[in-house]
């Protein structure tokens, strides 16, 4: 269900929902979920399954009911659009929810910093610690390695008898890793892993190296 | 004016050009003008227009007397037809009748391309004889108060009809009708179809089953023996024409002389890639035609494509490379030779394409065919046996097509709204929804109030409200916007412009193209070398470029499979390799007697089967264990039984395959090695559970997803985006792809997604045929050759690359194996 990997003397756990869990730090890092999408379509006459919404929170809850975090830092695009009926489920959440919570403004967070704050969430373009940097759009910068999300990264794998297969992953290279998304709905982009590159496929229930 | 007077009107006008009406034309004027409705079975070419327009103009003759000197305004007919660009070729005819007979009728055209000046006119003062698209009448019955434009309209004529039947156009077309049905009280329905299968379906399905308008219709066909000539273009050196391949390229040079001797000639290729590709080679090759030769092609731009159509009418040009865009309308007499470019995949439109050549009545039709590969010669065997028999197919309507009723009731509700009890009426009385149930009904109707069965809380959901009087009415404007722009895109997938920098516009080409192109690439487009600078706001943008390429856009469109009549003639046309039986008519055609070659190769590694034969053939190569079976049953039939099969043995053991298929026969490529003999002794082609396994197996591929992708967009789940606009929408699209996923974990029972199977069963795998072909496989005896490499016969299906993919394996267990291949650059 997890795998384990240790970067700057600092172990992350990868989980198959997508989610890294920073041990030292107890910091949950999510990306990508895009609440509101489900609603942000039937608000304009796309009628897509309601019953899609409240996986979303589901996975979030149980995610964070197994590792129990003190910090969920999420790395943007946290919500699809403008806002929703989904707000308030979102908001039931966080009320419920003891950890701190971080957002890191991606590029659908079109909703104002104000509702977050109001909420008790900070809202920043980015976090730098212990030689780490967490963006929401990858990024390079010397001497920090980078966590970011937004790409929505899968490979391709190739088998034998013109086998293929298209996985969502975390995507790791010297000085970056790229999140999968977390959210149900989202769909992928391929990359093309180079040598230099560690690739792990999320399934159902595993995150296997490949 | 009597009945007879308003012949004699007609007559004159013919004898005074030099012409006589045929028995068809007159026997239309006559069912017309006595107010029947009906079907008219005539080709391209034969003056079916006449056949049509002449009684629409006379009976307003007849209502207003003094029609020469009094213009009574308002829509009196409308003509459809499924290209907009035959719409100007149709006025033409409507416009010089109108005129002629001394009337001041005005004739208008609305389609995509209308103008909105001229849109706006039309809304204030509809032109008397209107001809549209079946998407510019939906859009007109989305406009408010349509029903009063068409109050008084007296006939609607389907042209091409044919066309549109077993296409989700020809519902759309159905729905339209049975609302003028009702709004227009003095109503005449005519289609004009080409001879298929099924002309008296074809009637109903116009018409409306069991519906009084069927009563009162008549079936006219025009009984005109053309001959057609099918050659066939055999290559000289059989041992170095290619055992697969679908361009055809290498028989270049042997049509240069069939051009030459030939005023024009049309070369109908199947897609539009291949088209830009032999437009490119013959110019490249042959450079003395520069300025000679076109391409005509449906996302060429339309003023390029009217220039090659007029062109062709003034013989100026000796050859036009083209797609089925030239197969209706149009008349083009200069038009001698047609060559068709790799199989036509049916005869209907085989005889159709014949039938551009020697356009004028009485004349002869010569077609050549120029197989891309070794294989297809079979295919022209049997393609002369057909044309010698008029063996033509069925086309099949659909049946509870709930996105396109979605679509429609969306229609009716941002126009003028509407009352459910009373489109219920008209919509059951349709081919398609006949068996449309009241809880199906209620269900469609939820959908577009509620996005759902069921209230919840918390929800936003928003398209259609219901008035206090039970009208069901759309008020929001930004639904109401973006549904008319869908109207349009029934089918396809996102089109992109392609421009010149400093504007110019070139045409359309997929994304899924342009996708794969980063700045600074070349490709091919309407004959040009371009340069690819950038896509914004839905737009290619490129420079001309000297710089040769290989890049040329593929268009997705389906591919077409055998009809089941094609099928066995192909068959026939084989088996008589196996067991010639000349005095029965068996001798082997010209084109099986060049393939000896190719026979001989087929039986040093195996056989060719004999009629109680069913092969099949085991080989190993770099790929994978390669196995392939031969019911030479057409490529839908072989999906199914693929699928079937494919599952079947992987209920035995743990097993991924990726299948290929095609008109002969289908491949079951693994990793592994199947035991055939185990697959024997399990019975698998048993037609028993045949179709609870065939919808399992529907579940292991992805067939019904892709059918998905149209139902989503039609039904309005997915928006495509407004073109330019682009970027603004971007919160709004999603790839159907997601939506299939969320339905099949949230909803399984939607309508929509239950109708992606359900498609995936009547129009692709024709599991009636499916089980016709097991019950002849009972029958034969099964013939097993393990092979050493690769036969004639498998070579075009193993290098297929459109495939398949079934797995009963664990989704971990394949990666870990794959990891050890994972492509690293």
């Amino acid at each position: 269900m997890t795998e384990v990997i240790v970067l700057n003397h600092q172990t992350f756990t990868m989980h198959c929902s997508g989610a890294l869990f920073w041990e030292e730090k107890s910091t949950l890092v999510v990306s990508d979920i895009h609440f509101g999408k489900v609603s942000h379509f039937r608000k304009h006459g796309a009628a897509v399954p309601q019953k899609a919404i409240q996986k979303n929170f589901d996975l979030l809850e149980n995610i964070v009911h197994q590792f129990k975090p003190k910090t969920i830092c999420f790395l943007g695009d946290l919500f699809h659009s403008s806002i929703n009926s989904e707000w308030h489920l979102f908001e039931t959440w966080v009320t419920k929810t003891d950890a701190k919570l971080f957002l890191i403004a991606g590029n659908h967070d079109i909703i104002s910093p104000l509702k977050y704050e109001a909420l008790g969430i900070v809202v920043i373009s980015e976090i730098v610690t212990q030689g780490f940097l967490f963006t929401h759009h990858p990024e390079e910068r010397e001497g920090l390695f980078n966590f970011a999300g937004h790409i929505h990264p899968s490979v391709k794998l190739k088998g034998s008898g013109k086998q293929f297969l298209k996985l969502a992953c975390f995507f790791k290279s010297n000085h970056q890793m790229i999140l999968p998304a977390f959210g149900e709905f989202t769909g992928t982009y391929s990359l093309q892993p180079a040598k230099d590159n560690e690739v792990y496929v999320i399934t159902k229930d595993q995150v296997l190296r490949v | 004016m009597n009945r007879d007077e308003l012949y004699t009107l007609a007559e004159n006008w013919f004898q005074e050009n030099n012409w006589k009406p045929f028995k068809f034309q007159k026997d239309t004027w006559k069912a017309f003008l006595q107010g029947k409705n009906g079907l008219l079975n005539a080709p391209t070419g034969s003056g079916k227009t006449y056949a049509l327009w002449f009684p629409i103009i006379l009976n307003y003759i007849k209502s207003n007397p003094e029609y020469k000197t009094k213009h009574k305004k308002g829509l009196k007919a409308i003509w459809i037809t499924p290209l907009r660009a035959l719409s100007d070729e149709i006025r033409q005819s409507a416009e010089r009748v109108a005129t002629d007979l001394g009337t001041q009728m005005t004739v208008g055209i609305r389609s995509g391309d209308t103008s909105t000046k001229e849109r706006t006119a039309q809304k204030k003062q509809m032109p008397d004889l209107l001809i549209t698209t079946p998407e510019s009448l939906q859009l007109l019955l989305a406009s408010k108060g349509y029903e009063k434009q068409f109050k008084d309209c007296s006939a609607i004529v389907v042209d091409e009809w044919h066309e549109l039947l077993g296409t989700k156009r020809g519902v759309q077309m159905e729905l339209a009708l049975s609302r003028l049905k009702t709004v227009s009280k003095k109503l005449r329905i005519w289609g004009i179809s080409a001879t298929i299968g099924n002309l008296e379906q074809a009637r109903e399905v116009l018409l409306g089953t069991d519906s009084k308008a069927l009563e009162n219709s008549v079936l006219i066909k025009a009984k005109l023996n053309k001959k057609i000539t099918v050659k066939s273009i055999i290559p000289k050196k059989m041992e170095t024409f290619p055992w697969r391949g679908h361009l055809g390229l290498h028989l270049l040079e042997d049509i240069i002389p069939i051009i030459n001797n030939s005023k024009t000639t049309l070369l109908f290729t199947n897609t539009r890639s291949q088209c830009e590709i032999w437009f490119q080679k013959i110019l490249e090759k042959h450079p003395e035609y520069a300025g000679e030769i076109a391409m005509h092609h449906g996302s060429i731009n339309k003023e390029t494509r009217l220039w090659v159509e007029q062109a062709i009418r003034n013989a100026n040009l000796k050859a036009v490379v083209c797609t089925s865009s030239l197969d209706l309308g149009v008349d083009f007499a200069p038009v001698e030779t047609v060559i068709q470019i790799g199989g036509p995949k049916g005869v209907a439109r085989f005889l159709q394409r014949a039938g551009r050549s020697g356009h004028r009545p009485g004349k002869e039709s010569v077609i050549y065919f120029l197989p891309t590969h070794a294989i297809e010669l079979i295919e022209a065997s049997a393609l002369q046996e057909a044309v010698k028999h008029t063996v033509v197919e069925d086309r099949i309507p659909y049946l509870n097509s709930y996105d396109v009723l979605l679509q429609y009731l969306t229609t009716l509700a941002i126009s003028d709204g509407f009352y459910p009890d009373e489109i219920y009426q008209e919509v059951i009385k349709t081919f398609c929804y006949q068996a449309l149930s009241k809880q199906q009904w209620q269900w469609l109707l939820n959908f577009l109030v509620m996005g759902s069965q069921s209230l919840q809380s918390y929800d936003e959901y928003k398209k259609v409200d219901i008035e206090e009087d039970g009208k069901f009415k759309v008020y929001n404007k930004g639904i109401a916007m973006r549904h008319r722009f869908q109207i349009g895109t029934i089918v396809g997938d996102a089109n992109l412009t392609v421009r010149y920098q400093k504007g110019g516009f070139i045409g359309s080409i997929e994304e899924f193209f342009v996708s794969k192109l980063s700045p600074g690439d070349i490709f091919t487009f309407a004959g040009r070398n371009l340069e690819f600078i950038r896509i914004k706001d839905m737009q290619v943008h490129v420079r001309n470029s000297s710089k040769k390429t290989n890049k040329v856009p593929s268009w997705m469109g389906g591919r077409l499979t055998f009809s089941a009549q094609m099928s066995e003639l192909l068959r026939e046309e084989l088996y008589k390799v196996a067991s010639p039986n000349p005095s029965k008519g068996g001798e082997l055609s010209v084109e099986l007697k060049s393939l000896k070659h190719i026979f001989d190769k087929q039986q040093e590694e195996s056989i060719v089967p004999k009629p109680n034969e069913l092969l099949i053939e085991t080989f190993k190569t770099r790929d994978g264990f390669h196995h392939i079976f031969y019911p030479f049953e057409g490529r839908g039939v072989h999906e199914a039984m693929g699928s079937l099969l494919g599952y079947r043995i992987s209920l035995l053991s743990p097993i991924t395959f990726s299948l290929a298929f095609n008109d002969y026969g289908f491949e079951l490529l693994s990793d592994q090695e199947i035991n055939i003999q185990q697959v024997l002794d399990n019975d698998l082609f048993s037609t028993d559970f045949m179709l609870s396994d065939l919808q399992k197996s529907l579940n292991a591929t992805e067939m019904a997803r892709r059918k998905f992708r149209d139902i989503a967009v039609i039904s309005g789940l997915v928006f495509t985006g407004y073109p330019n606009k682009g970027i603004k929408m971007k919160h709004l699209q999603s790839s159907s792809q997601l939506l299939f996923d969320v339905f099949r974990d949230y909803e399984a029972d939607n309508l929509l997604f239950q109708q992606a199977f359900t498609e995936t069963f009547e129009h692709q795998l024709e599991e009636g045929r499916l089980r016709l072909a097991l019950e002849r496989i009972e029958q034969q005896e099964i013939v097993w050759k393990a092979c050493q490499k690769a036969t004639p016969f498998s070579f075009p299906i193993i290098t297929d690359r459109l495939r398949e993919k079934l797995s009963s394996e664990k989704l971990a267990d394949r990666i870990k194996r794959m990891t050890a291949i994972l492509t690293k650059k």
